[in-house]
């Protein structure tokens, strides 16, 4: 299969139903996507495909084929982050960090189909991304500060 | 004056269509008795978890019933459909149900089938409702998409999340019987005059005028 991640492409032979987050972390080395279920119930693994959020634990081999994925490695750079990523930093949002990857590659996805999402919106987008240590008002400030900058830039 | 197409198509019945997944062939002759018999077997069909859960309303709201979830309650994950009916304003359905050519057999893991997974039409509101209210919704064309009964069969052969119903994977209890004796049904109900246990029968007269 044919895949571009982060704006490098590569070509992998996997099993077709070899899920996508196998193929990032174990194929290509890809570690900032987090395993934490494995079925699609804490969002840890969420990358974005073709732009739109996916759990990749749920998208197989063959779905993601000719697709263009970005992790949290692609998202911004040390020099340049996302707005989502500036805000995560500056409410000090996480705190094992764990799911945080998943919880910010969804919340930049929100962001970019809606610069100005309400409390209600935040809490319904975000609620498949669980956080064990119940960070969720630092996410949901954070959520809303990088919408300001989104806003503003 | 809605149920006039109706009638025409019970008029103008092709003598044989050959659906693409299962064939459809219409009965020439079906006994309002019979027709009832074929309604409810529909109704085990329609009002099933593989089908129901994903029939809800205004709620946008999917629900988590059947043999393994002990009360029905929501979609886990806060999951709300939208207006879209697909999660286009917040978490698409997309996210986890991603399209797939191949079955996701893994218990518990999200459902996947090779079109865009959905939530049926918010007028197609079947969920913990009667035999009787489901049936008057879907013999109605303004609740169920303008069909009659031969296009609810080519709808039956075209839509793949219908067919995952019978085919769920991960140990997941499939929809009763299968694709075929479904169409099969809902054709022998619609040759009879749509008839539904406890409403006025059709006013298949209207056809004449």
């Amino acid at each position: 299969m044919k895949l571009t991640v982060n704006g490098t492409d590569h070509e992998v032979d996997v099993e077709d139903d070899m899920p996508l987050l196998w193929v990032l972390r174990d194929e290509l080395g890809v570690t900032g996507v987090k395993y934490g279920c494995g079925i699609a119930q804490c969002g840890a693994c969420t990358v974005h495909m073709d732009g739109l959020a996916v759990r990749s634990c749920q998208v197989a081999a063959s779905s993601a084929d000719g697709t263009e994925i970005t992790t949290i490695e692609g998202l911004g750079t040390p020099e340049s982050l996302h707005a989502v990523q500036e805000a995560w930093i500056e409410h000090q949002v996480a705190q094992c960090g764990y799911c945080q990857s998943g919880q910010i590659m969804q919340a930049a996805a929100l962001l970019d189909q809606n610069d100005d999402p309400d409390d209600e919106t935040i809490d319904i987008v975000m609620s498949g991304n669980l956080c064990r240590c119940g960070t969720y008002p630092r996410i949901r400030e954070a959520v809303k500060t990088a919408a300001k900058k989104l806003q503003e830039a | 004056m809605k149920y006039i197409a109706l009638a025409l198509g019970l008029l103008a019945l092709p003598a044989f269509a050959e659906g693409e997944n299962v064939t459809i062939e219409p009965p020439a002759e079906v006994s309002r008795e019979d027709g009832l018999a074929a309604w409810d077997r529909i109704y085990e069909v329609a009002s099933h978890p593989r089908c129901a859960n994903c029939h809800v309303g205004e709620s946008q709201r999917p629900m988590w019933s059947g043999p393994s979830y002990g009360e029905p309650r929501p979609h886990g994950m806060n999951v709300h459909a939208g207006e879209s009916r697909m999660g286009a304003e917040f978490v698409a359905c997309a996210t986890c149900h991603v399209e797939r050519a191949s079955l996701n057999d893994v218990p518990h893991a999200a459902p996947q089938v090779a079109m865009a997974w959905q939530l049926a039409p918010v007028e197609a509101d079947w969920f913990g409702k009667s035999s009787t209210e489901i049936c008057t919704q879907l013999r109605d064309p303004d609740l169920n998409g303008g069909r009659d009964f031969m296009d609810l069969a080519s709808h039956l052969d075209h839509d793949l999340i219908l067919h995952w119903a019978w085919n769920p994977g991960g140990g997941r209890e499939p929809a009763p019987y299968d694709l075929q004796a479904h169409v099969n049904d809902v054709l022998a109900w619609g040759v009879a005059g749509y008839p539904c246990e406890g409403a006025p029968d059709l006013e298949i007269e209207e056809a004449s005028e």
